[in-house]
Protein backbone atom coordinates (compact mmCIF):
# COMPACT_ATOMS: atom_id res chain seq x y z
CA UNK A 1 0.00 0.00 0.00
CA UNK A 2 1.23 3.85 -1.06
CA UNK A 3 0.02 6.50 1.38
CA UNK A 4 0.45 10.24 0.77
CA UNK A 5 -0.57 12.58 2.59
CA UNK A 6 -0.22 16.31 1.48
CA UNK A 7 3.15 16.25 0.19
CA UNK A 8 5.13 19.44 -1.07
CA UNK A 9 7.97 19.54 -2.38
CA UNK A 10 10.01 22.43 -4.19
CA UNK A 11 13.23 22.74 -5.55
CA UNK A 12 14.80 26.43 -4.66
CA UNK A 13 12.03 28.48 -5.66
CA UNK A 14 10.21 26.13 -8.15
CA UNK A 15 7.41 24.20 -6.60
CA UNK A 16 7.22 20.84 -7.99
CA UNK A 17 4.58 19.40 -6.32
CA UNK A 18 2.07 21.36 -3.81
CA UNK A 19 -0.34 19.26 -1.48
CA UNK A 20 -0.74 16.17 -2.98
CA UNK A 21 -2.68 13.33 -1.17
CA UNK A 22 -2.82 10.03 -3.34
CA UNK A 23 -3.53 6.03 -2.18
CA UNK A 24 -2.59 3.06 -3.68
CA UNK A 25 -4.32 0.41 -1.82
CA UNK A 26 -2.49 -3.18 -2.11
CA UNK A 27 -2.80 -5.47 -5.15
CA UNK A 28 -3.70 -2.48 -7.19
CA UNK A 29 -2.16 -0.71 -10.14
CA UNK A 30 -2.16 3.14 -10.33
CA UNK A 31 -1.72 4.97 -13.30
CA UNK A 32 -0.31 8.62 -13.29
CA UNK A 33 -0.62 10.96 -16.19
CA UNK A 34 0.41 14.31 -16.33
CA UNK A 35 1.59 17.28 -18.93
CA UNK A 36 5.43 17.31 -19.06
CA UNK A 37 6.78 19.02 -16.13
CA UNK A 38 3.61 18.33 -14.28
CA UNK A 39 5.53 16.53 -11.26
CA UNK A 40 5.13 12.66 -12.74
CA UNK A 41 8.97 11.90 -12.02
CA UNK A 42 9.08 14.08 -9.01
CA UNK A 43 6.09 12.57 -6.80
CA UNK A 44 7.28 8.54 -8.25
CA UNK A 45 11.24 9.71 -6.57
CA UNK A 46 9.46 11.02 -3.07
CA UNK A 47 7.75 7.79 -2.86
CA UNK A 48 10.75 5.62 -4.44
CA UNK A 49 12.09 7.66 -1.14
CA UNK A 50 14.82 9.11 -3.69
CA UNK A 51 13.93 12.51 -2.69
CA UNK A 52 12.66 13.81 0.66
CA UNK A 53 9.29 15.52 1.02
CA UNK A 54 9.00 19.23 2.29
CA UNK A 55 6.21 18.78 3.80
CA UNK A 56 3.33 15.87 4.20
CA UNK A 57 4.18 12.31 4.88
CA UNK A 58 4.91 9.22 2.42
CA UNK A 59 4.20 5.81 3.83
CA UNK A 60 4.26 2.38 2.49
CA UNK A 61 2.76 -0.65 3.95
CA UNK A 62 2.16 2.49 6.73
CA UNK A 63 6.08 3.01 7.32
CA UNK A 64 7.88 6.21 5.72
CA UNK A 65 10.01 5.65 3.01
CA UNK A 66 12.91 8.03 3.38
CA UNK A 67 15.78 6.04 4.66
CA UNK A 68 13.84 3.37 5.29
CA UNK A 69 16.06 0.37 4.41
CA UNK A 70 13.61 -2.40 5.51
CA UNK A 71 11.23 -0.88 3.06
CA UNK A 72 13.64 0.20 0.49
CA UNK A 73 14.13 -3.64 0.27
CA UNK A 74 10.54 -4.61 -0.91
CA UNK A 75 10.65 -2.12 -3.37
CA UNK A 76 11.46 -1.57 -6.95
CA UNK A 77 12.04 1.69 -8.89
CA UNK A 78 12.59 2.16 -12.57
CA UNK A 79 13.45 5.24 -13.12
CA UNK A 80 13.25 6.80 -16.97
CA UNK A 81 16.79 6.46 -17.51
CA UNK A 82 18.13 3.08 -15.84
CA UNK A 83 21.43 3.67 -13.94
CA UNK A 84 24.45 1.17 -14.31
CA UNK A 85 27.15 0.56 -13.24
CA UNK A 86 30.62 0.73 -15.88
CA UNK A 87 31.87 -2.41 -17.07
CA UNK A 88 29.19 -4.11 -14.98
CA UNK A 89 27.58 -7.93 -17.10
CA UNK A 90 24.03 -9.20 -16.44
CA UNK A 91 25.76 -11.37 -13.90
CA UNK A 92 27.94 -9.16 -11.89
CA UNK A 93 24.53 -6.99 -11.22
CA UNK A 94 22.71 -9.93 -10.28
CA UNK A 95 25.45 -10.65 -7.28
CA UNK A 96 25.19 -7.59 -6.17
CA UNK A 97 20.87 -7.42 -6.48
CA UNK A 98 21.29 -10.64 -4.58
CA UNK A 99 23.80 -9.07 -1.91
CA UNK A 100 21.63 -5.96 -1.01
CA UNK A 101 17.91 -7.18 -1.57
CA UNK A 102 17.44 -10.41 0.78
CA UNK A 103 14.19 -11.80 -0.77
CA UNK A 104 16.20 -12.10 -3.90
CA UNK A 105 15.07 -15.20 -5.79
CA UNK A 106 17.56 -16.75 -7.95
CA UNK A 107 14.80 -19.40 -9.96
CA UNK A 108 13.03 -16.65 -10.62
CA UNK A 109 16.38 -15.05 -12.35
CA UNK A 110 16.78 -17.95 -14.03
CA UNK A 111 13.47 -18.59 -15.33
CA UNK A 112 13.33 -14.81 -16.52
CA UNK A 113 16.74 -15.43 -18.95
CA UNK A 114 13.77 -17.37 -20.78
CA UNK A 115 11.77 -14.34 -21.24
CA UNK A 116 14.43 -11.51 -21.53
CA UNK A 117 16.61 -13.52 -23.96
CA UNK A 118 19.90 -11.74 -23.39
CA UNK A 119 22.98 -13.35 -23.00
CA UNK A 120 23.70 -12.61 -18.86
CA UNK A 121 27.14 -12.25 -19.51
CA UNK A 122 27.32 -9.15 -21.49
CA UNK A 123 28.25 -6.05 -20.40
CA UNK A 124 25.31 -3.73 -20.27
CA UNK A 125 26.45 -0.65 -21.11
CA UNK A 126 26.93 -2.15 -24.61
CA UNK A 127 22.95 -3.01 -24.95
CA UNK A 128 20.62 -1.21 -26.78
CA UNK A 129 17.98 0.90 -24.62
CA UNK A 130 15.23 -0.85 -24.79
CA UNK A 131 17.61 -4.04 -23.43
CA UNK A 132 19.00 -2.31 -20.90
CA UNK A 133 14.87 -0.85 -19.64
CA UNK A 134 14.74 -5.11 -20.01
CA UNK A 135 17.40 -5.59 -17.53
CA UNK A 136 15.61 -3.33 -14.98
CA UNK A 137 12.62 -5.47 -15.14
CA UNK A 138 14.82 -8.67 -14.86
CA UNK A 139 16.29 -7.40 -11.74
CA UNK A 140 13.20 -5.41 -10.43
CA UNK A 141 10.94 -8.74 -11.03
CA UNK A 142 13.81 -11.43 -8.83
CA UNK A 143 13.73 -9.28 -5.81
CA UNK A 144 10.16 -10.16 -5.24
CA UNK A 145 8.79 -7.11 -4.84
CA UNK A 146 6.04 -5.58 -2.88
CA UNK A 147 5.60 -2.40 -4.49
CA UNK A 148 6.98 -1.50 -8.09
CA UNK A 149 7.25 2.27 -8.95
CA UNK A 150 7.97 2.60 -12.54
CA UNK A 151 8.92 5.56 -14.54
CA UNK A 152 7.74 5.36 -17.86
CA UNK A 153 8.53 2.19 -17.90
CA UNK A 154 7.79 0.80 -21.26
CA UNK A 155 9.83 3.67 -23.26
CA UNK A 156 11.90 1.89 -26.03
CA UNK A 157 10.59 -1.85 -25.57
CA UNK A 158 9.77 -3.32 -28.50
CA UNK A 159 5.43 -4.40 -28.78
CA UNK A 160 6.35 -7.92 -28.30
CA UNK A 161 8.28 -7.02 -25.10
CA UNK A 162 5.69 -4.53 -23.92
CA UNK A 163 3.28 -7.17 -23.92
CA UNK A 164 5.20 -9.67 -22.14
CA UNK A 165 6.25 -6.83 -19.04
CA UNK A 166 2.62 -6.35 -18.67
CA UNK A 167 2.22 -10.07 -18.20
CA UNK A 168 4.71 -9.98 -15.66
CA UNK A 169 3.39 -7.27 -14.05
CA UNK A 170 -0.23 -8.72 -13.63
CA UNK A 171 0.60 -11.75 -12.59
CA UNK A 172 2.72 -10.73 -10.08
CA UNK A 173 -0.65 -8.90 -8.97
CA UNK A 174 -2.71 -11.82 -9.14
CA UNK A 175 -0.85 -13.94 -7.04
CA UNK A 176 1.49 -12.06 -4.99
CA UNK A 177 -0.68 -9.03 -4.51
CA UNK A 178 1.76 -6.76 -5.71
CA UNK A 179 1.05 -2.97 -5.58
CA UNK A 180 1.94 -0.47 -8.60
CA UNK A 181 2.41 3.00 -9.48
CA UNK A 182 3.17 3.51 -13.59
CA UNK A 183 3.90 6.88 -15.25
CA UNK A 184 3.24 6.91 -18.66
CA UNK A 185 2.67 9.60 -21.75
CA UNK A 186 0.75 6.03 -23.38
CA UNK A 187 -2.91 6.26 -22.41
CA UNK A 188 -3.73 3.31 -24.27
CA UNK A 189 -1.58 1.29 -22.61
CA UNK A 190 -2.36 2.66 -19.01
CA UNK A 191 -6.08 2.14 -20.03
CA UNK A 192 -5.11 -1.60 -20.52
CA UNK A 193 -3.97 -2.36 -17.28
CA UNK A 194 -4.60 0.38 -14.83
CA UNK A 195 -7.56 0.47 -11.94
CA UNK A 196 -6.63 3.96 -10.85
CA UNK A 197 -5.86 6.76 -12.33
CA UNK A 198 -4.54 10.39 -11.16
CA UNK A 199 -3.85 13.10 -13.26
CA UNK A 200 -1.38 15.49 -12.09
CA UNK A 201 -1.02 19.28 -13.94
CA UNK A 202 1.46 22.29 -12.73
CA UNK A 203 2.35 19.80 -9.09
CA UNK A 204 -1.64 19.50 -8.40
CA UNK A 205 -3.57 16.35 -8.84
CA UNK A 206 -6.81 17.48 -10.79
CA UNK A 207 -8.72 14.14 -10.78
CA UNK A 208 -8.02 10.85 -8.80
CA UNK A 209 -10.44 8.02 -9.30
CA UNK A 210 -11.18 3.83 -10.85
CA UNK A 211 -10.33 4.19 -14.29
CA UNK A 212 -14.44 2.72 -14.98
CA UNK A 213 -15.24 5.13 -12.62
CA UNK A 214 -13.63 7.89 -14.35
CA UNK A 215 -15.54 6.38 -17.53
CA UNK A 216 -18.79 6.34 -16.78
CA UNK A 217 -18.30 9.95 -15.34
CA UNK A 218 -17.87 11.30 -18.96
CA UNK A 219 -19.66 10.83 -22.21
CA UNK A 220 -19.25 11.85 -25.61
CA UNK A 221 -22.42 12.92 -27.06
CA UNK A 222 -23.29 12.93 -31.11
CA UNK A 223 -26.71 14.98 -31.61
CA UNK A 224 -28.44 15.99 -34.37
CA UNK A 225 -31.54 18.23 -34.31
CA UNK A 226 -34.47 18.48 -37.65
CA UNK A 227 -34.65 22.17 -36.81
CA UNK A 228 -31.59 23.81 -35.62
CA UNK A 229 -30.27 23.49 -31.67
CA UNK A 230 -32.48 24.86 -29.02
CA UNK A 231 -31.05 27.52 -27.10
CA UNK A 232 -31.77 26.03 -23.89
CA UNK A 233 -29.79 22.53 -24.65
CA UNK A 234 -26.44 23.84 -22.65
CA UNK A 235 -28.62 24.96 -19.28
CA UNK A 236 -29.32 21.45 -18.03
CA UNK A 237 -25.80 19.53 -18.48
CA UNK A 238 -22.29 20.60 -17.16
CA UNK A 239 -20.54 20.74 -20.61
CA UNK A 240 -17.07 20.15 -20.73
CA UNK A 241 -16.59 20.77 -24.26
CA UNK A 242 -18.89 21.17 -27.61
CA UNK A 243 -18.33 21.14 -31.20
CA UNK A 244 -20.93 22.18 -33.71
CA UNK A 245 -21.18 21.48 -37.43
CA UNK A 246 -23.66 22.10 -39.42
CA UNK A 247 -26.80 20.96 -37.49
CA UNK A 248 -24.68 18.00 -35.95
CA UNK A 249 -23.55 19.08 -32.39
CA UNK A 250 -20.48 16.80 -30.80
CA UNK A 251 -20.51 17.70 -26.67
CA UNK A 252 -18.14 16.05 -23.90
CA UNK A 253 -20.27 16.40 -20.94
CA UNK A 254 -19.90 14.96 -17.29
CA UNK A 255 -22.50 12.93 -15.48
CA UNK A 256 -24.11 9.60 -15.76
CA UNK A 257 -25.51 7.99 -19.68
CA UNK A 258 -28.94 8.14 -17.98
CA UNK A 259 -29.26 11.55 -16.69
CA UNK A 260 -28.07 13.16 -20.08
CA UNK A 261 -29.77 10.60 -22.57
CA UNK A 262 -32.86 11.90 -20.28
CA UNK A 263 -32.17 15.74 -20.20
CA UNK A 264 -31.54 15.69 -24.12
CA UNK A 265 -34.61 13.56 -24.96
CA UNK A 266 -36.55 16.47 -23.83
CA UNK A 267 -35.58 18.56 -26.96
CA UNK A 268 -36.62 16.15 -29.03
CA UNK A 269 -33.28 15.09 -31.31
CA UNK A 270 -33.39 13.41 -34.64
CA UNK A 271 -30.51 11.43 -33.17
CA UNK A 272 -28.38 10.96 -30.11
CA UNK A 273 -25.10 8.91 -30.05
CA UNK A 274 -23.38 8.54 -26.62
CA UNK A 275 -19.67 7.41 -26.42
CA UNK A 276 -17.90 6.31 -23.45
CA UNK A 277 -14.72 8.24 -23.88
CA UNK A 278 -11.27 6.72 -23.99
CA UNK A 279 -8.73 7.77 -21.45
CA UNK A 280 -6.88 9.60 -24.06
CA UNK A 281 -10.08 11.72 -24.59
CA UNK A 282 -10.85 12.41 -20.73
CA UNK A 283 -7.36 13.18 -20.23
CA UNK A 284 -7.15 16.22 -22.91
CA UNK A 285 -10.71 17.62 -22.42
CA UNK A 286 -9.85 17.44 -18.75
CA UNK A 287 -6.50 20.05 -19.64
CA UNK A 288 -8.67 21.50 -21.58
CA UNK A 289 -10.63 23.02 -18.26
CA UNK A 290 -7.49 23.65 -17.08
CA UNK A 291 -6.03 26.01 -19.78
CA UNK A 292 -3.89 23.65 -20.97
CA UNK A 293 -5.76 23.69 -24.76
CA UNK A 294 -4.57 22.13 -28.17
CA UNK A 295 -5.07 24.84 -29.73
CA UNK A 296 -5.17 25.47 -33.52
CA UNK A 297 -2.25 27.24 -34.11
CA UNK A 298 -1.73 27.98 -38.10
CA UNK A 299 -5.07 29.02 -39.58
CA UNK B 1 -11.63 -18.55 -24.24
CA UNK B 2 -12.21 -15.76 -25.72
CA UNK B 3 -10.70 -12.28 -26.88
CA UNK B 4 -11.32 -8.70 -25.54
CA UNK B 5 -11.35 -5.95 -27.61
CA UNK B 6 -8.49 -3.48 -26.31
CA UNK B 7 -9.46 -0.73 -28.82
CA UNK B 8 -13.06 -0.43 -28.10
CA UNK B 9 -14.75 2.34 -26.25
CA UNK B 10 -16.50 -0.09 -23.95
CA UNK B 11 -14.37 -0.47 -20.20
CA UNK B 12 -12.86 -3.99 -20.37
CA UNK B 13 -15.18 -5.33 -17.53
CA UNK B 14 -18.29 -4.58 -19.09
CA UNK B 15 -16.50 -6.58 -21.76
CA UNK B 16 -15.83 -9.02 -19.57
CA UNK B 17 -19.54 -9.46 -17.98
CA UNK B 18 -21.06 -9.11 -21.61
CA UNK B 19 -18.98 -12.32 -22.76
CA UNK B 20 -19.58 -14.22 -19.65
CA UNK B 21 -23.26 -13.19 -20.01
CA UNK B 22 -23.29 -14.68 -23.86
CA UNK B 23 -21.45 -17.99 -22.71
CA UNK B 24 -23.95 -18.88 -19.99
CA UNK B 25 -26.84 -18.03 -21.59
CA UNK B 26 -26.05 -19.87 -25.19
CA UNK B 27 -25.42 -22.81 -22.41
CA UNK B 28 -21.60 -23.03 -23.30
CA UNK B 29 -20.84 -22.65 -19.72
CA UNK B 30 -22.99 -25.25 -18.23
CA UNK B 31 -24.90 -25.07 -14.94
CA UNK B 32 -23.00 -25.29 -12.08
CA UNK B 33 -19.66 -25.29 -14.18
CA UNK B 34 -16.95 -23.60 -12.41
CA UNK B 35 -15.72 -20.22 -14.08
CA UNK B 36 -11.84 -19.49 -14.43
CA UNK B 37 -9.69 -18.24 -11.42
CA UNK B 38 -9.32 -14.62 -11.59
CA UNK B 39 -5.76 -15.50 -11.40
CA UNK B 40 -5.29 -17.58 -14.46
CA UNK B 41 -7.73 -15.22 -16.58
CA UNK B 42 -5.91 -12.29 -15.51
CA UNK B 43 -2.31 -13.63 -16.80
CA UNK B 44 -4.02 -15.47 -19.73
CA UNK B 45 -5.88 -11.88 -20.86
CA UNK B 46 -3.31 -9.55 -19.62
CA UNK B 47 -6.14 -7.89 -17.53
CA UNK B 48 -5.61 -5.82 -14.68
CA UNK B 49 -6.77 -8.87 -11.52
CA UNK B 50 -9.08 -5.85 -9.79
CA UNK B 51 -10.88 -5.68 -13.37
CA UNK B 52 -11.73 -9.22 -13.40
CA UNK B 53 -13.29 -9.41 -9.91
CA UNK B 54 -15.27 -6.41 -10.53
CA UNK B 55 -17.18 -8.10 -13.68
CA UNK B 56 -17.40 -11.31 -11.35
CA UNK B 57 -18.97 -9.08 -8.60
CA UNK B 58 -21.31 -7.68 -11.43
CA UNK B 59 -22.38 -11.25 -12.70
CA UNK B 60 -22.79 -12.16 -9.23
CA UNK B 61 -24.86 -8.89 -8.26
CA UNK B 62 -26.67 -9.84 -11.39
CA UNK B 63 -27.56 -13.81 -10.67
CA UNK B 64 -25.99 -15.45 -13.41
CA UNK B 65 -23.12 -16.61 -11.33
CA UNK B 66 -22.65 -17.53 -7.57
CA UNK B 67 -19.64 -18.07 -5.64
CA UNK B 68 -17.83 -20.20 -3.11
CA UNK B 69 -16.07 -18.41 -0.61
CA UNK B 70 -12.70 -20.39 -0.87
CA UNK B 71 -13.32 -22.24 -4.18
CA UNK B 72 -14.30 -19.60 -6.58
CA UNK B 73 -17.30 -18.87 -8.99
CA UNK B 74 -20.09 -21.10 -10.63
CA UNK B 75 -22.09 -20.41 -13.28
CA UNK B 76 -25.80 -20.09 -11.73
CA UNK B 77 -28.23 -23.68 -11.86
CA UNK B 78 -31.52 -21.46 -12.38
CA UNK B 79 -30.87 -18.51 -14.95
CA UNK B 80 -34.83 -18.40 -15.55
CA UNK B 81 -35.15 -15.24 -13.20
CA UNK B 82 -32.22 -13.30 -15.20
CA UNK B 83 -34.61 -14.30 -17.96
CA UNK B 84 -37.09 -11.91 -17.04
CA UNK B 85 -34.67 -9.22 -15.69
CA UNK B 86 -33.49 -9.24 -19.68
CA UNK B 87 -36.91 -8.69 -21.11
CA UNK B 88 -37.39 -6.08 -18.64
CA UNK B 89 -34.55 -4.35 -20.12
CA UNK B 90 -35.31 -4.99 -23.62
CA UNK B 91 -39.03 -3.84 -23.36
CA UNK B 92 -37.10 -0.96 -22.66
CA UNK B 93 -35.47 -0.78 -25.82
CA UNK B 94 -38.00 -1.72 -27.88
CA UNK B 95 -40.48 0.84 -26.08
CA UNK B 96 -37.56 3.21 -27.27
CA UNK B 97 -37.33 1.85 -30.70
CA UNK B 98 -40.87 2.12 -31.25
CA UNK B 99 -41.10 5.66 -30.14
CA UNK B 100 -38.27 7.12 -32.48
CA UNK B 101 -40.21 5.25 -35.39
CA UNK B 102 -42.88 7.32 -34.80
CA UNK B 103 -41.42 10.62 -34.05
CA UNK B 104 -39.85 9.64 -37.32
CA UNK B 105 -43.28 9.57 -38.85
CA UNK B 106 -44.58 5.53 -38.46
CA UNK B 107 -47.72 5.37 -37.46
CA UNK B 108 -49.28 2.78 -35.18
CA UNK B 109 -50.46 0.71 -38.24
CA UNK B 110 -47.20 0.66 -40.14
CA UNK B 111 -45.15 -0.84 -36.92
CA UNK B 112 -47.80 -3.59 -36.57
CA UNK B 113 -47.15 -4.07 -39.75
CA UNK B 114 -43.53 -4.80 -39.50
CA UNK B 115 -44.05 -6.78 -36.53
CA UNK B 116 -46.18 -8.80 -38.57
CA UNK B 117 -43.78 -9.19 -41.32
CA UNK B 118 -41.43 -10.89 -38.64
CA UNK B 119 -43.35 -14.21 -38.70
CA UNK B 120 -42.97 -14.65 -34.74
CA UNK B 121 -43.04 -18.41 -33.65
CA UNK B 122 -45.93 -18.20 -31.78
CA UNK B 123 -44.74 -19.88 -28.12
CA UNK B 124 -41.60 -17.40 -28.64
CA UNK B 125 -38.29 -18.13 -29.06
CA UNK B 126 -37.12 -20.05 -32.83
CA UNK B 127 -37.24 -23.49 -32.95
CA UNK B 128 -33.94 -25.30 -33.19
Amino acid sequence: MIDVTNVSKSFDDLEALKDIALLVNKGSIYGLVGSNGAGKTTLLKIIAGIYKENEGVVEINSFPVFENTDIKARIVFIPDTPFYFNNYSIENLAVYYQRIYPKWNYNRYLLLKDVFNIDPKRRIKTLSRGMQRQVAFWMGFSIMPEVMILDEPMDGLDPVMRQKVKRLIVQDVAERDMTVIISSHNLRELEDICDHIGILHQGRLLIQQDLDDLKADVHKIQIAFAEGIPSALYGDMQVLHYEEKGSVLTMIIRGSYEDIVQSIDNYHPAIIDVLPLTLEEIFIYEMGENDYEIQNIFN
Amino acid sequence: MFELDFRSRTPIYEQLVEKFKELIIKKILKPDEQLPSVRVLASQLTVNPNTINKAYHKLEQEGYIYSVPGKGNFVSPDVSGIQSARLKSLKLEFFKIVSEMNYLGLNKEDIMALIKDLELVDKGGPED
